[in-house]
Order: C-alpha cells, then structure tokens, then sequence
C-alpha cells in the first residue's frame, strides 16, 4: 500500500482550505473521527512550519539548503536544549551555537567558514527573529459551525531565559512533544500505517471499510512474512546472500520490534471490535464486526507465526552456514535498462541486435500454454484418410426453421388460412357436406377469400388426387394434406358461388377397407427398402 | 531443498498453483482457492520448495508472487515458452523492430534497476514509447557523429536504431486506423501481445492508447528478460573483442 499519509494530510488539506464561494451551509463532514482530531492534528503540522520557513529564509541569506541540512540541525538544536533541560546548568545560546556550528562543519567541509552562519540561521529561525522573538501565530479555519471561524494558535519552539550564567535556551512543551516524539515514528511503517486507517474507520463506524482495511492488513503482515521467510529462505540456499553481518540483524530487530508492538495492538484492537460487537444490535455492524474479527484473529496468528520464524532466524543463518550450500540461482538485477540495455542495442549492427531483442523478447513475453497443434499432431491430421461426410450439405435452410412466421414460403397459404380450412373441412368428415355449404361456412373468418380457395382446393383434390405426385408430395401441400382422408362425389348438382362455378360436390370421409390399409402398408414397406 | 519426500497432496496442491499460474485469466481474488494456494506459497516454505521444484521441472521459474498472481517465467527451451515470431509470421526486419519496440518499452517505463522494485504500475502510451525510441535513436546518432563511425559492412552492419528510424511513424488506413507498416501501429500490436500475455493491460479510461503494465511484465523484465539480453549482449560483445584479437 502506498504511504497513507500523505492522503490523509491532504484530506485535512482539503478540510482548511478556506472555500472561495458563498458561507457553508453546514459542516462538511470529511469522517467524523478526522473532523474531531483535525485541530490536533493542525497543531503538529504547523508546529513544523517554522523549520520549513527558516529553510526558505536561509536561501535568502546566500546557504544553500543541498550542503547544509538544516532541518537536521533545527531537530540538533531543540535534542540539545532538552537535553540539557532539568539539570542544574542549561544550555547557554553560544554552547548551542557551537555545536550547531560543528555539526554545519561536518556536513559540507569545504564550506566551513560558513558553518557558524548556518548555526545563527537555524537557531534565529527556531527562536522566530524575524517577528521579534515573538510567538509564531498560525490561523486555523474551524468549520464546525455555520460560518468558518478563524482562530489563532501561537506557540514558541525555543525560547531564551536568563539565568544566572547568561542567557539560557529552554524549549517549549509543543516543541518537546513534536519533535522528540511526534515525530518519531517509523512512516514507512505500511502495516502501522494500516492499523491507524482501521481504527479511524473504526471510530467511524465504517465497518465496511473496516472489513476491507482489515484484509488489506492481513495481506501486508502476510507481505512482511514472505519477505523474511524469503531472506530466510534465500540463506538457506545461500549464506552469501545476504549481509548477516550488520544489514540481516537490523532488519531482525527492526521486525522484532515490529512485531512486538503489533502483538499487543493486535489484542488491542480485537478486544477495541469485540467490546463493539458486545454492545452493537444492528446485524450489518455485527456481521461487519465479526469479519473484521476474523481477519483480526487472522492478522494477530500471522505476527505470532512471524515471531517464531525470528526467534529462529539466527539459527537458520547457522545452521546454513555450516550447510554452505551452493544458491540454485543468484538473481542480479541490471542497472538501467535505456542505457546499459537499449542504447546499445540500438547502436549494434542489425544481426547481433536481432540476438540480443530476441532474448529479450522471448523471455519478456511471458509463458503460453501450447494450444495450437505440433508438428508431430500436424502430420498425423494430414495422413489421416479423408473425412467421410456425414450430411450431405449444410442445411441453410433449418436455420429459419425457429422462427416460422420470418421464413414463411410465399407459395403457401398462411397457417392461420390453412387452421381456418381445416376446420371448416372437419364438418364434412364428421358428416357429407357440399362445397357450397362449406364455402358459406368460410365467410365468417379473417381472411374468408383465402380460406374458400382453399376449401375450394381441397374439395378439387379430394375429387381428383393428382396422381403422378404420389402419396408423399400429397402431403406438402396444403390441399394434399387437408383432402387426406376426404373423397368427392359429383351428384350432378350445380355450384354457383362468387368465387367459383361448376358442379356442387359432396364432400364425406373415405371409408377405407382393412385391404386398403394393408395395401398401403406394403407399398410403404417397399418404398423404404 | 533436503531430501525430504514430499506429501502427495502438496504436490497436488503445488501443481494446482502452477496451473492457476499459467491461466492467464485467472486473479487470486479473496477468498478463492487461488488466493489460498498464494498465501501458502508466501508463507510455507516447504510448499514454496515443492512448487519452486515442480515448476523447474515444467521449464518454469517461479519469479515471484505480487498480489495479482504467481508469475511464471519460460525457460525459452521449455514447452511454455513464447517466442515473438509464434504470436505472428515476421520476417527478420520485423522481427528486429518489434524486438526494439519490447525493449524500448520496457526501458521506458523502468529506466533504472529501483524500478523494478516498485509496485506502482507504470502507464504507457503508444506515441510516447515511440517518441522515446526516436529521441534515444537520435541520441544516438549524435553520439555517433562525434565518435568513430561504425559500419562498413554493407547492410549488414547497419545499426538496429535504422530498421526502427527507416519505418514512418504513422500510416493510415481508409478508415482512418494506423496500418500496418508505420512505428505507431507496431508498437500499438506489440501492446496487444502484451495485453494477450497478461503482461499489460489496455487503461481506456485514460485514453485510447494507454496501457498499464502489469507486475508480471515487471518482473518479466527485471529477473528474466533483462538479465538474459544483456548477458546476450556481452557475449557478443565478448566474441568481438576476441575476433579483434
């Protein structure tokens, strides 16, 4: 995770920003807990305000802030002045000066001469010369009301008494609290600094967030783990990997130290959500609670997993150093790819460079599963016989077939048409009917002029089935399949309709023989062998 | 690792990580059974051994394991490998231009050896990588007019910075895409194989060419491909000397 402090400063950056529009109508609310802690907050940050303007005076004054680190003196100067404080005889101004001044010394040698204005710089600054020793005074907008309020905080970091030796130096508590120890903190500490986001979504109520916080800590104290147990692990092939001498045992001590105090934040805080899940009713915040406690618990395991794998390190060191095993491989990061890499490669003749990219890009690349045939599977496929078709060509057709109404064939009456039809044909199978009654009955439907055609049709068929299509094509048509199982009789009676003009046939159901169906059925069964 | 036989289900388990690592698709997304073989891996060292060694044995190297997955590298003799004329038939020329434009990428976004340190993804964009080849062929043809010139060997000995420098930024098609044949559509495809490769992906909502690189071309680059090219180069440069001798 990126360092979150310097988020969290600008969101209290945004929070003082005083608005150029019209007055707020209420507070905007950052979180709860920022708006409660951001005047505390304020205070530490313009408490280091007067180092940063002394740096930028000092430019004034002709030093140059890359030789000398004049924040580094500023902090020398009030250690000093602490340090003196409470016993019998404190720091006089010029003893301060003096070691100010030898400290500026060592830090650019060959601007010596230069080292006591740097010290009368630094100490005129802390002591705030430029305003006649007066305290520094910081306005800090407060938007907790209607209309943002301006209100000042003064404060001195140093300041000078008379005693009886001559003017002494004493620091201020703010100075005294910031400095010594506000400001000592470890702020590349991810892990801290994740413990201190959760408990402000805490204070917040943000379970949530919380939830996802929590894992987010769980993830970085499994981070720091995997970076010993790879340090450990990498010892263990190779001793000569790493400085056991001075660089491994400050980074031992340093996870010691960490882990000690996350040990004990750890129960704090699981105890901090437990308490909280006592008292909470809302079932959300109980099951957010719950999670974060898990992860928690989770967290809490991983450090005191970390810690025993400490206990152990040096033990891992020694017992590999007896061991002295080779490393399977030593990683050796290049220096600068444009120029140790690029550059070069750019200015090699086109053969070599071609070697040189090609390295580079089959390893860049990354891996590819083989998905695509080998040579060995490629030849196979070739000798492999021909394929037999298996359907004889692709139906296009079918692929209409879902959807009837779109790919209805224009050569055929409408299925509505051909519904209509059958059911005014039905009546004559259940009893002989005439053409001219079943055309009347036809009148009453949607679209009565295809319908009677139909019927027309049908009757037609039913009284001269086309006999060189055969039974089969019979039934793909309309009429073929709606005269089945009808027969026609002309009893000499004249039809005299709108639609047609002839001799009025009587439409009844075939009656068929038991030899009739048996008939059929052998021609049937000739038909399929 | 000592000779300890490795429990049958650890290997299972292993081999599990090692197949999640070659899918290309797949995240260890909480709470999935991806992201508990990683967090294993992190924290056991047995079971990192038993990965570490079954992935060897594939033609693998595990190179590390950032919070988007294991990343795996090919041995380039393995069966994973890829090799930049499998992704598309090229011939030499282009071959030696979209060498460049992998290594003019890679040099863009991580100029110095603390960059493959860091985390943060680096964003990349097409006429920038280009702009960058350009002026480091430019650089290099001032350096060249002060030095002694190289090259008296016909074609052959051309600099490489020429077969980039000979190719137009930019044709278009009809449609008004880039066609192929121009530097900017080179690089354009040369970040699609990556994005193919999970090694970067497309950031559209910062502009239609902008791509991330992921942690996996991170690593890619500092612990396989870098060390591999310039070991590449010094050999040659090796060959040189002793020829000049």
């Amino acid at each position: 995770m990126s360092d979150p402090l310097p988020r969290l400063l600008r969101r209290k950056g945004e929070r003082v920003t005083p608005s150029a529009g019209p007055p707020l109508t209420g507070p905007a609310v950052v979180s709860p807990a920022a708006d409660a802690t951001a005047r505390a907050r304020w205070r530490a940050l313009a408490l280091t305000d007067p180092i940063a303007r002394l740096v930028r005076n000092a430019a004034h004054a002709g030093i140059d802030d890359e030789l000398f680190d004049l924040r580094q003196l500023a902090l020398a100067a009030v250690d000093l002045v602490v340090g003196s404080m409470g016993f019998a005889r404190e720091a006089t101004l010029e003893e301060v000066s003096d070691t100010l001044t030898g400290l500026a010394a060592r830090m650019a040698p060959e601007h010596a001469g230069q080292a006591r204005d740097v010290a009368a710089v630094v100490l005129k600054g802390l002591l705030n010369e430029t305003h006649e020793h007066r305290r520094f005074t910081y306005w800090f907008a407060d938007l907790s009301g209607e209309r943002a309020r301006s209100e000042p905080y003064s404060f001195r970091l140093l300041a000078l008494r008379d005693a009886e030796y001559g003017p002494v130096l004493v620091a201020s508590d703010q100075a005294i609290t910031l400095f010594l120890h506000g400001l000592d903190v470890d702020l590349e500490d991810a892990d801290r600094a994740l413990a201190h986001v959760l408990q402000r979504q805490l204070d917040d109520r943000r379970f949530d967030a919380a939830v996802r916080t929590a894992a987010q800590a769980e993830r970085s104290s499994v981070g720091i783990s995997a970076t010993l147990a790879e340090l450990l692990d990498a010892t263990r092939r190779d001793v000569g990997t790493h400085d056991w001498l001075v660089d491994v045992p400050d980074r031992l001590a340093a996870a010691r130290r960490h882990v000690e105090e996350r040990i004990g934040e750890d129960d704090r805080f699981l105890e901090h959500v437990q308490s909280g899940l006592d008292a909470e009713t809302s079932p959300d915040v109980r099951a957010a609670s719950g999670r974060i406690v898990d992860l928690l618990a989770r967290v809490r395991s991983v450090h005191l997993d970390l810690e025993r794998r400490l206990v152990g390190a040096r033990e891992v060191f020694l017992s590999a150093q007896v061991r002295q095993r080779l490393a399977r491989r030593r990683r050796l990061r290049m220096l600068a790819l444009g120029d140790d890499l690029l550059l070069p490669v750019l200015a090699a003749p086109r053969a070599d460079a071609t070697v040189v990219t090609s390295a580079f890009a089959d390893r860049a690349l990354g891996v590819s599963v083989p998905r695509l045939v080998h040579f060995d599977d490629l030849v196979d496929q070739l000798w492999a016989p021909p394929r037999q078709r298996e359907a004889a060509e692709p139906e296009v057709e079918d692929v209409g077939a879902a959807d009837p109404d779109a790919e209805e064939d224009v050569q055929r009456y409408p299925a509505p048409v051909v519904a209509a039809a059958r059911e005014v044909l039905d009546t004559a199978r259940d009893e002989p009917a005439r053409v001219s009654a079943l055309l009347d009955a036809c009148e009453g439907s949607d679209e009565a002029d295809q319908v009677a055609e139909l019927v027309l049709l049908t009757a037609l068929w039913a009284f001269a089935p086309d006999a060189a299509d055969g039974e089969s094509t019979d039934e793909r048509t309309d009429a073929g399949a709606l005269a089945s199982g009808l027969v026609a009789e002309d009893d000499g009676r004249v039809l005299d309709h709108r639609l047609a003009r002839g001799r009025d046939l009587v439409l009844r159901a075939s009656v068929r023989t038991a030899a009739e169906d048996e008939a059929e059925d052998m021609d049937a069964e000739e038909l399929t062998a | 690792m000592t000779a300890v036989a490795a429990d049958l289900t650890e290997v299972r388990a292993a081999a599990e990580l090692v197949a999640f690592g070659l899918r290309r698709r797949s995240r260890p997304v909480e709470g999935s059974e991806y992201r508990a073989l990683l967090d294993r891996y992190r924290s056991e060292l047995r079971f990192r051994d038993v990965v570490d060694t079954m992935a060897e044995g594939l033609g693998l190297e595990v190179l590390g394991t950032p919070r988007s997955g294991i990343v795996l590298a090919p041995e380039p003799s393995g069966p994973f490998a890829t090799r930049l004329g499998d992704l598309r038939t090229m011939d030499a020329e282009e071959k030696l231009v979209f060498g460049l434009i992998l290594l003019g990428i890679a040099a863009y976004a991580y100029p110095q050896d603390v960059d493959f340190d860091d985390p943060e993804t680096k964003l990349v964009d097409v006429v920038k990588i280009d702009e960058f080849l350009r002026s480091a062929i430019d650089t290099l043809r001032v350096q060249e007019g002060e030095g002694p010139a190289g090259g008296h060997d016909g074609e052959r000995a051309r600099a490489a910075a020429e077969a980039y420098a000979d190719l137009p930024q930019l044709i278009t098609t009809q449609t008004g895409r880039r066609a192929r044949g121009c530097t900017l559509r080179a690089i354009e495809d040369a970040l699609g194989w990556l994005s193919d490769q999970g090694a970067a992906k497309e950031a559209p909502t910062l502009g239609p060419d902008v791509h991330h690189l992921t942690d996996r071309f991170r690593l890619l680059v500092g612990d396989s491909a870098g060390g591999a090219a310039l070991d590449a180069l010094r050999e040659l440069r090796a060959a040189q000397d002793g020829a000049a001798r």
